[in-house]
């Protein structure tokens, strides 16, 4: 019975750390209306060394940054990008499902 | 003659789509915009680059005439964009620019070859837009010594549809253009526009019956 508890925990333990191993950032941003005039936002989250995948969305006001393993990426920087390139962000949220989880709308 | 080479222009035009005073005219910090605005009487092409979030520095080569092809312009000017004010809002965005162009005119009046001036072309664009509806209005001066062919341009409308930021969003477009000393005619022009993230298309036919096309691409 100890034996299975360990072997419960450290996989959960596992499962835990794999998921916010690899991060997504989820900001709400004020003004992003048109893909031709947001496309900077893309660019520049996709240049970042720990940026995995990027996701904007015009209908939801939201972007999706997706970190790569094991990496950390400042909110502060995000939050850079997004005013350089002309917008406002209005909130950040950290969440633990991929940007593939967060784009089919069940990461509420 | 109206000195317009159709394949000088297509050329470039393969590698260099592009667009003028509408929509954004400037793209994101290091990125080059191009852009061109073709018609029977309009012919534009330009490039800028934004050097900040707020400033771009461009060329730009124009050729315009009057409707009955006697009174003819070339003007290339380097310009200068500078996003003055920008609002944001959970739906929409609105912007105040300015524009200001120094250069040279040459061309020629009653078919007569007039001198090369220097002009200049400082202007404002007031823009509103959501997902679903755009509205802009425009006015450049184009001043030199006894010229005065000063622009404004009014441009609205709407999606057909909402679109999501990878799709194409296709746009109905109305606009009105002005053009002092070259046309007694308020052109009027619907278009169709289409976007896709950094690829901008319009065209239309004027209130002439003459085709329009603007072009836009960022990289």
């Amino acid at each position: 019975m100890k034996h299975l508890l360990l072997v419960v925990s450290l996989g959960l333990s596992f499962t835990s750390l794999s998921s916010f191993a690899t991060p997504s950032y989820k900001v709400t941003v004020n003004g992003m209306v048109c893909s031709f005039c947001a496309q900077g936002i893309e660019k520049k989250m996709k240049a970042l060394s720990e940026t995995k995948d990027v996701y904007v969305g015009l209908k939801n006001h939201l972007v999706v940054v997706e970190v790569k393993d094991g990496l950390t990426l400042s909110q502060d920087v995000i939050r850079k990008i997004i005013k350089d390139a002309g917008y406002e962000v209005k909130s950040i949220e950290v969440s633990e499902h991929p940007i593939e989880h967060i784009k089919s709308g069940t990461d509420k | 003659m109206f000195s317009f080479n159709f394949r000088l222009w297509v050329i470039p035009l393969i590698f260099l789509l592009s667009h003028l005073a509408f929509a954004a005219p400037m793209g994101f910090e290091g990125s080059v915009m191009t852009m061109g605005d073709f018609n029977q009487n309009w012919r534009e092409i330009g490039f800028n680059y934004a050097i900040t979030s707020r400033d771009a520095l461009g060329l730009t080569h124009l050729e315009f005439r009057s409707d009955d092809g006697k009174d003819k312009r070339q003007v290339d000017t380097l310009n200068y964009t500078r996003l003055l004010s920008r609002w944001n809002s959970t739906d929409a965005q609105s912007n105040l620019w300015l524009f200001m162009g120094l250069g040279e005119v040459r061309g020629s009046a009653n078919n007569q070859s007039i001198e090369s001036k220097v002009i200049a072309s400082p202007g404002f664009q007031f823009d509103y837009e959501t997902t679903r509806i755009y509205f802009a209005t425009t006015h450049k001066l184009y001043r030199a010594s006894n010229l005065n062919h000063d622009t404004t341009s009014i441009r609205a409308g709407f999606s057909f549809y909402e679109a999501d930021y990878d799709k194409t969003q296709p746009w109905f477009i109305l606009e009105t253009k002005y053009t002092n000393q070259m046309s007694d005619k308020i052109e009027v022009i619907p278009m169709l526009r289409m976007i896709n993230k950094n690829i901008f298309v319009e065209g239309g036919v004027n209130n002439s019956g003459q085709p329009r096309l603007n072009l836009m691409y960022t990289f």
